[in-house]
């Protein structure tokens, strides 16, 4: 990515700084998941920087995130060498694919085939340490002017990852916007040796799992579907997730037939079912219309085979809004 | 600019220049436009009346509030001096009817009071929608042709049907049979509202029941009720017990006496109201283990966490001790011949056999246990001293255990453990040992 980085900002990247999204912004599409800059984990003391920036001052946006990393944690020396920096990333990169190459021979990702088939729960995303962190983006809708402020940061003793922030439902006046107020979290699409899109495959399990502790909201569980074509940016299955409130942990088992299809933040007449095989992130909106502080403790994503659960998919389409689908 | 506005300006533009100033500038609802305009240079003779320019080049400056009034606002205007409430909206909706026979500005009218709803706290109410629909001219924005229903017939005025209904859904009320007929008669089977009206029925129905912890739409005013409801929505366990400590139908306790005598409604009545309300939750289980706890470890009450019900955020305070290390815990077994009639443990599990193992390869995260948790109207050490005072009642061990209060900000946030370098640490953690000392001190006596 530094490569990349270097060709769009020409500007010095150091190991922690955040990394894609500063080319998004340039795209100048509004839908927040993959197009808004992701979060300064806050080193030192959470809140300090804010999670939302834009590109604009982005040389500046470095200097000074150089200034403050300098002042408030010196175990994390930035290093300012740029081509020790690029040289670091050619050698991941090809460490990555002589991985690959080597995982190919040996089994599906590495492991042996015996062991892929007969898996029945699995864990995709936990977040036992900073470095599970960065592969979630964290955004609000900033991005078009509202005032919702949402963050990041490791839980009790590193063993929870936790969502906090305040939801503002103010509209932006930008005299297009009539409704505002969201956060959200997406995880990053996985990546092969040399940035090349990978995607999950879960199509032996049935349903999602996932282990949080929550305030009362009904959050929005969103998945995407890794596609290359333009049209289908935007569409994505989701369904609602309840949080209990309390100090106990809850789980949630959300069937993935229960996943309904909406395409640029509409639900669509024509619902499909979520098919499993090319599977690209996963994310968590919150827009309840509610103002005020909101918290989402998550200790860990997991997919498993619900062997009860036999339904296919859980919405019939409607003669009345598709007649086509029925002649 | 809606179409009433068009056509005044048009007609100002037929009476010259002068009289497009003086309509638009002065920013008048159009019921107010004098009919006596200035002319312009263009207009005839004949109609040339008086000498003088009576429109001033620009308007003086307002005194008042500087947001013109939009049009039709003053219906709204009108019922300031009276409450804001479902029946002066309705007045002020069916006033518009009785100025204007033709509704003109119809569809701006609808836009103005879909805003006002809020304040008149009457945008759940079914029937005020229904009435809004029924603003609309019937029958007149119907398509007749092949050619009217494959282009959007009469735009603007779908768009403010949609609305409507927009609003309907972002407030979660379901339309009805009159909504349908209403729609029907205005718009036809084709349109767009009808169609966002079909929709509404069939995914409202679908996601009516999904939420597996429903909180009531009209939550509870009072405090303690509204704590209650709260802490049973977040204690699994049906059969823990709620306790009131203080506030309205609080049991009396006396440390003296075994006995815990209820107050009667008079003497509540007669408790200091200033006194911030306290309640808890308590399961048996959590009783037995705070009995089995080892006095030489503390317990910490931490807290507040928020929670949402519905809008309404409360606090809570939990009581919870450290987790044992692995070396310490003791796994009690009951053994199967202490009751005969039922298992006292039972392994359900999915697995068929050696080879299905439903189990995640992570290990979960372990906390402490929770013994007890409690809602309280302030969030200071005092209040929280009650509540242990009034748990001693039921759990005698207590009085043995020292406690510990961790009291945060109210960033809502869950704290850190005591060695996090996020957190400042809890910033009277010294005296709080120091008193919780004194207090078991006391308790002993």
């Amino acid at each position: 990515m530094a490569l990349v980085h270097r060709f769009l900002n020409g500007a010095y990247i150091f190991r922690h700084c955040p990394k894609p999204s500063a080319s998004c912004p340039f795209l100048g599409t509004r839908f927040a998941d993959y197009c808004s800059s992701s979060l300064q984990k806050p080193v030192a003391a959470p809140g300090k920087t804010s999670s939302q920036r834009n590109s604009e001052g982005d040389l500046q946006g470095h200097h000074q995130r150089e200034v403050a990393l300098d002042i408030t944690s010196p175990e994390e020396k930035p290093e300012v060498s740029f081509d020790k920096a690029i040289k670091d990333e050619i050698k991941d990169h090809f460490r990555r694919l002589k991985d690959d190459l080597v995982n190919h021979w040996i089994g599906p990702e590495g492991r042996p085939l015996h062991e892929v088939l007969l898996e029945q729960a699995k864990v995709v995303w936990q977040f036992r340490g900073k470095e599970d962190l960065d592969k979630w983006i964290v955004t609000s809708d900033k991005t078009i002017g509202g005032r919702s402020e949402v963050f990041l940061k490791m839980g009790k003793n590193n063993q929870s990852a936790l969502l906090y922030g305040t939801l503002s439902s103010e509209a932006p006046k930008d005299g297009e916007s009539g409704r505002s107020g969201y956060c959200a979290m997406v995880a990053r699409s996985p990546r092969g040796p040399f940035e090349r899109k990978r995607a999950y495959d879960w199509s032996q399990f049935n349903t999602l799992y996932l282990r949080v502790r929550g305030d009362g909201r009904p959050w929005m569980v969103n998945i995407r579907e890794d596609t290359d074509i333009i049209q289908r940016k935007n569409q994505m299955y989701s369904y609602f997730m309840f949080t209990r409130g309390g100090p106990y942990w809850q789980e949630v088992k959300i069937p993935f037939s229960k996943f309904f299809f909406s395409n640029q933040g509409r639900i669509r007449d024509a619902q499909y079912q979520l098919l499993l095989d090319k599977i690209s992130s996963i994310g968590f909106t919150l827009a309840d219309k509610v103002d005020g502080p909101f918290f989402l403790e998550i200790d860990f994503i997991g997919v498993f085979t619900d062997p009860a659960h036999t339904e296919e998919f859980a919405y019939e389409n409607s003669p009345e809004l598709n007649p086509r689908l029925f002649k | 600019m809606s179409w009433a506005q068009a056509i005044l300006l048009a007609r100002g533009l037929s009476r010259g220049w002068g009289g497009i100033c003086g309509a638009v500038l002065t920013g008048a609802p159009f019921s107010q436009v004098p009919l006596q305009a200035p002319r312009g240079l263009h207009c005839s003779a004949a109609a040339h009346n008086s000498d003088s320019w009576l429109v001033p080049p620009w308007p003086e400056p307002r005194k008042g509030p500087t947001k013109a009034l939009t049009l039709h606002e003053e219906l709204f205007q009108q019922t300031l001096e009276g409450a804001r409430d479902k029946a002066n909206f309705v007045r002020a909706v069916q006033n518009f009817g009785q100025h204007n026979v033709h509704k003109r500005g119809h569809v701006d009218f609808i836009y103005l009071a879909l805003r006002k709803m809020r304040e008149y706290g009457v945008e759940r109410d079914l029937a005020v929608y229904n009435l809004l629909l029924d603003i609309f001219p019937k029958e007149v924005f119907r398509p007749r042709s092949i050619f009217q229903s494959m282009f959007i017939h009469y735009p603007r005025q779908q768009e403010c049907g949609i609305a409507v209904l927009e609003q309907m859904e972002s407030h979660g009320v379901m339309p009805n049979k009159e909504t349908e007929f209403l729609l029907i008669q205005i718009f036809g089977r084709k349109s767009y509202p009808m169609l966002k009206y079909v929709r509404m029925k069939l995914w409202f129905s679908r996601f009516k029941n999904i939420n597996p912890f429903p909180v009531p739409r009209d939550l509870p005013q009072d405090p303690v009720d509204l704590a209650k409801l709260g802490l049973r929505h977040m204690e699994p366990n049906l059969s823990a017990t709620v306790t009131i400590y203080q506030g309205l139908g609080a049991t009396s306790f006396h440390p003296s006496s075994s006995l815990q005598m209820p107050s009667s409604r008079d003497s509540t009545g007669t408790a200091d109201p200033t006194e911030p309300h306290i309640v808890g939750i308590q399961t048996p289980d959590q009783q037995a283990a705070l009995a089995h706890h080892n006095p030489a470890r503390p317990i910490f009450v931490e807290g507040p966490f928020s929670l949402w019900l519905r809008d309404k955020c409360v606090y809570y305070h939990i009581l919870r001790a450290d987790l044992l290390p692995p070396e310490e815990r003791e796994v009690e077994e009951i053994p199967e011949e202490w009751n005969l009639h039922y298992p006292m443990q039972l392994d359900l599990e999915y697995g068929r056999s050696g080879w299905d193992d439903y189990e995640f390869d992570i290990h979960k995260v372990e906390e402490g246990p929770v013994f007890a948790i409690c809602m309280a109207g302030a969030h200071d050490q005092a209040t929280l001293a009650k509540w242990i005072q009034g748990l001693q009642e039921t759990n005698p061990a207590l009085a043995q255990i020292p406690v510990v209060f961790r009291l945060a900000g109210s960033t809502g946030e869950l704290l850190a453990s005591s060695s996090g370098l996020e957190e400042p640490p809890p910033p009277e953690g010294q005296e709080e040992e120091e008193d919780s000392q004194q207090r078991q001190q006391q308790g002993q006596s």
